[in-house]
């Protein structure tokens, strides 16, 4: 087709120039970015042997031309080459401007850069290769791949990431630009997305990345799409894995179409099923998991100017382990005592009560546009969905209701702009506005765990990043936000008097029931955050990072008005509305060596949280199921501290050897007391051969060591057995043991044809079915953690 | 053929600062008119706030023993009380009847006879006594619970030597097996609708 044009181009020039011809077209080419004038750029016009080549101010000029339009390509080293129309009509002045700094802007670039969101902070990357080894398992899983990043489980299917030790509200999730609001305030609430859907994730530790939000205490988790090329193209991506635990299988399947002219279409679905899983010595009913994924994205990417839509959707049935539904103290004791879960049932896919159903939808659309010698302006308008359904053990008609039932609203609008005209000096400032709907559902019959609230975000940002020279970059940013949260909240009237809520805000109440009241709590909070930081290369080898953050949080709705059973943990949780926000001094150091064979990355951090929010125990409370213990939201001081290593050394070209270690620690500073929930050291070592020539094998041999907390506080607890008159004691708090695990993991890719590869991957996890459990998982008093698995899984790219 | 380059963009940059500035503003507006109604309270479905434990003399209606656990918040997380009225006769036998109520609704919610004997094979009563000289029975005519094994709403005890200690009766939600050949009863796994203990309980 292309080819009639360009015939049909040169006759047309042909006819042309037989009339006269003695135009002269002159201009200039010069750097859209900063407007600077570009040497030895080739300039061409299409379909004649006319070529010629800029002056050192990127002047051309082009003699005896005719009345009519030419094609002109031109074409500049880094540059993308470029074809522009001109109508050359008398003597004719074009200024011509093309983009040499593509790779430097990660606009069009196709080669995979390492492109980090921030230079300061311990950031890194977890790539598209490493990702796909996930495929059948949760996004939460993945981040374990970066040592410092672990995860507090319920069970093995609810996977939250945990950053250095901080979780839920304390990490922000970023997913392709739309920060995640899906309830990541509770414990049990893993993020919702699909890890099918990313093409590459950055954890920032720390809350260095100012541009996502100024309340990342933890960290940040930014989930980037798959790139788009701008070449005429069609490819796709399948990937079926299967895994004997759990007799789990997944499918996941990605379209693209993409155009030369920038245009690009995505669509993506993914599917995963699992029955129960199974610990070494027995199965853990209930453990099943369906989940259903969709994606789609489509737009027009260029580098002056693009557009995005996007949609996502996961629903989520997940089951929680059956013998974890308890209903006293006197049944955790049973349940910690018998050393099994009291309820073992034969394999099933069934998923009953308690399980979670969770579905989540996220439309977004975008808009950039870059302006010659300034930068690129982006808005962005996104809207999220989540419905959160928990089902309980329950009886007669209300089996089929939830207990929770929350639906979450999320509208956001975000305006960046990026000034980038001088990559030396480079300033990017934004404003964001949220707005958030919660609704509790009350046909639930179950008083709402989460009040129906309306929640107000407004924030500002300014960040600049400085290459002081070629070794020393420098960044700083300030952010501030303004939230508010208007709730509407029914308390018993009995909590509400022995809160002393009657008397510290009698001037809330709108309604006084029977039993309950009705109260309008409304909170508004003014956040500072900053960060400062500086990349400096020593030498060809050594390259430290410093940065300091200053974030500030305010308290989560659970936080703030928690009053209820959590009938998972038997224990009655109480927030507080007098609390305030939390605000957190972070500073970290990192050291990188790298030579050919050896690479060392070293960082070490330091966090200070005051008004740090978390839960203790407090008091107890007799009632008809026995003495309950009652926990409450408390506001202390803490610190943070710890280091994470990462070491590669190449043994030869084909044996790799690497080590990840980890070691945090947590301190309550008003107790002394170490914080509850956090990871014990961890050292994995693995060895990895690897063969390109033969199908691109490798073989990896991974032991993954965990050792036993030491440090915990002590919240365990004595109760009295009514009818013997004996004390009990409930031992809540030891952590388990350490253990030591080996896994197995092999692939190979082979060409099926010219645009066709086939990766198959063959893994084994825990090789010697050691039974163990891990302190971070909320069910370790119930059950081991899993047994041994095989996991075979096929990619096909075509 | 653009030539004012650079006015143009900046009328362009302040163009779409103004609609940010708009949709913000659109945004704010339409929210903060659409929450008036006041949500609706929750009336707790689930909830067991009155148990009552009636011993009646089978030969002697008069002959009385009263048990009452009150939890007007729900036995399950509200603070409960017990009662304890009366004496049991030694040598005496006595038929016992159970009440479960929602007293939070109006009329009272009978739990018992409304949500668990519909379900009796996911629901067993345990009972227990320390210091008491108890013979207890479940009758022919109980509900039947999991398993083949008898619910316990309907039992029958007799007294015995003259003692003082604790009574004490758990209700089971879907056990993991259940054992009533001790009468008395015994369960694994499952969990607990309620656990309570009578104290001070007399045979005289």
């Amino acid at each position: 087709m292309k080819n009639i044009f360009l015939i049909l181009f040169i006759l047309i020039t042909s006819f042309g120039s037989s009339q006269e011809c003695n135009s002269v077209l002159t201009g200039k080419i010069s750097d859209f970015h900063d407007n600077t004038t570009l040497e030895n750029a080739t300039i061409k016009i299409i379909g004649t042997n006319k070529i010629t080549i800029s002056d050192e101010q990127g002047n051309f000029e082009f003699k005896n031309l005719c009345k009519q339009t030419y094609k002109i390509e031109v074409s500049h080293i880094a540059c993308k080459t470029k074809v522009v129309n001109i109508e050359v009509d008398g003597n004719t002045y074009k200024l011509i401007s093309l983009e040499h700094h593509l790779e430097e802007l990660s606009e069009v670039t196709v080669k995979a850069k390492e492109q980090t969101a921030t230079k300061t902070a311990q950031e890194t990357l977890i790539k598209i290769d490493v990702l796909e080894r996930y495929s059948s398992l949760s996004l939460g899983d993945a981040l374990k791949e970066v040592p410092g990043v672990s995860s507090i489980n319920t069970g093995n299917t609810i996977v939250k990431p945990m950053i250095n030790g901080l979780h839920s509200s304390r990490i922000l999730i970023m997913n392709n630009g739309v920060r995640q609001q899906d309830q990541e305030w509770g414990i049990e609430h893993a993020p919702n997305i699909d890890i099918n859907n990313a093409g590459q994730i950055s954890v920032i530790k720390g809350s260095g990345a100012l541009a996502y939000g100024g309340d990342a205490v933890g960290g940040v988790v930014v989930i980037y799409p798959s790139r788009t090329i701008s070449i005429d193209t069609l490819y796709g991506r399948t990937i079926l894995g299967g895994q004997t635990n759990g007799r789990g299988y997944n499918i996941t399947t990605t379209l693209n179409k993409n155009y030369s002219s920038g245009w690009f279409a995505q669509v993506q679905g993914s599917y995963k099923r699992n029955g129960d899983f199974k610990a070494p010595d027995y199965n853990l009913t209930n453990t099943g998991l369906d989940s259903k994924g969709f994606s789609a994205r489509f737009g027009k990417r260029n580098f002056e100017s693009g557009l995005e839509l996007y949609y996502s959707y996961l629903d989520n049935e997940i089951g929680i382990l059956g013998a974890s539904h308890i209903g006293s103290v006197f049944d955790i004791e049973r349940a910690i005592n018998s050393g099994q879960p009291l309820l073992i049932r034969d394999f099933s896919y069934d998923i009953n009560a308690p399980k979670q159903e969770i579905t989540h939808h996220l439309a977004k659309a975008n808009y950039y546009k870059r302006f010659q010698g300034f930068g690129k302006v982006s808005l962005q308008y996104d809207y999220q969905y989540n419905q959160r359904l928990e089902f309980d053990v329950r009886i007669g008609d209300r089996r089929n209701i939830p207990a929770i039932d929350l639906t979450l609203q999320t509208h956001s609008i975000l305006a960046d702009v990026d000034l980038d005209s001088n990559l030396d000096r480079k300033v990017k400032f934004g404003i964001v506005g949220r707005y958030q709907n919660n609704f509790a559902d009350p046909d639930t019959g179950v008083r709402r765990l989460i009040p129906d609230y309306d929640k107000y975000d407004f924030g500002g940002y300014v960040t600049t990043e400085w290459r002081i020279s070629d070794e020393l970059l420098v960044d700083a940013g300030a952010r501030y936000d303004f939230s508010r949260v208007d709730a509407k909240k029914f308390y018993r009237t009995s909590r509400w008097e022995e809160r002393g809520y009657d008397e510290d805000f009698a001037d809330i109440v709108i309604e006084e029931l029977a039993t309950q009241i009705l109260t309008n709590p409304v909170f508004n909070f003014h956040n500072i955050s900053a960060s400062a930081g500086l990349n400096y290369e020593l030498n060809s080898k050594n390259t430290v990072l410093f940065n300091y953050s200053l974030s500030s949080r305010p308290p989560n709705p659970s936080e703030l008005f928690s009053d209820g059973l959590h009938h998972s943990a038997a224990r009655v949780e109480l927030g507080d509305l007098r609390f305030d926000k939390e605000v957190s001094n972070r500073v970290s150091l990192s050291h990188s060596y790298n030579t050919d064979r050896l690479n060392v990355l070293s960082e070490v951090f330091y966090n200070r949280i005051n008004n740090f929010i978390y839960l203790r125990p407090f008091d107890f409370i007799l009632t008809g199921r026995g003495p309950f213990p009652i926990w409450e939201y408390q506001q202390t001081d803490a610190e943070l501290y710890g280091i994470d290593l990462t070491l590669t050394y190449d043994i030869s070209d084909k044996v790799q050897f690497s080590n990840k270690s980890s070691l945090t620690k947590g301190y309550d500073l008003a107790t002394d007391m170490a914080l509850i929930d956090i990871p014990p050291f961890s050292t994995i070592n693995q060895i990895r051969y690897t063969n390109p020539n033969w199908k691109n094998f490798s073989a990896s041999l991974k032991s993954e060591w965990v050792f036993e907390q030491n440090e915990f506080p002590d919240f365990n607890f004595e109760v009295e057995d009514q009818l013997t008159e004996e004390m009990v004691l409930i031992d809540i708090s030891t952590p388990p043991s350490a253990f030591h695990l080996i896994h197995f993991y092999s692939e190979a890719t082979f060409d099926l044809s010219e645009k066709t590869k086939l990766n198959i991957g063959l893994g084994v996890n825990n090789i010697f079915d050691e039974s163990y459990r891990n302190y971070l998982n909320r069910l370790r008093f119930f059950a081991d953690d899993l047994g041994r698995n095989f996991t075979l899984q096929l990619q096909l790219n075509y | 053929m653009k030539i004012n380059y650079l006015n143009l963009n900046a009328m362009k940059t302040t163009k779409f600062l103004f609609k940010t500035m708009l949709c913000l503003a659109l945004v704010t507006s339409f929210t903060s008119c659409s929450d008036d109604d006041d949500p609706a309270p929750v009336n707790e479905e689930e909830l067991i706030t009155n148990l009552t434990l009636t011993f009646t003399n089978t030969t002697n209606s008069g002959d009385v023993v009263s048990m009452s656990s009150v939890a007007p918040d729900g036995l399950e997380e509200g603070l409960s009380t017990e009662i304890v009225s009366g004496s049991f006769t030694s040598g005496a036998t006595y038929a016992l009847t159970i009440g479960l109520t929602n007293a939070s609704e109006s009329p009272a919610e009978d739990v018992l006879n409304g949500d668990i004997i519909p379900e009796a094979d996911e629901h067993f009563f345990v009972y227990a006594v320390n210091g008491l000289n108890f013979a207890m029975t479940r009758d022919a005519s109980d509900i039947d619970g999991p398993d083949g094994s008898k619910l316990g709403v309907n039992t029958t005890w007799v007294a015995g030597a003259a003692s003082t200690g604790n009574l004490q009766i758990r209700l089971i939600h879907e056990p993991g097996t259940v054992d009533d050949s001790d009468e008395f009863g015994s369960a694994t796994g499952g969990s607990e609708d309620f656990n309570i203990t009578f104290t001070g309980v007399a045979i005289n």
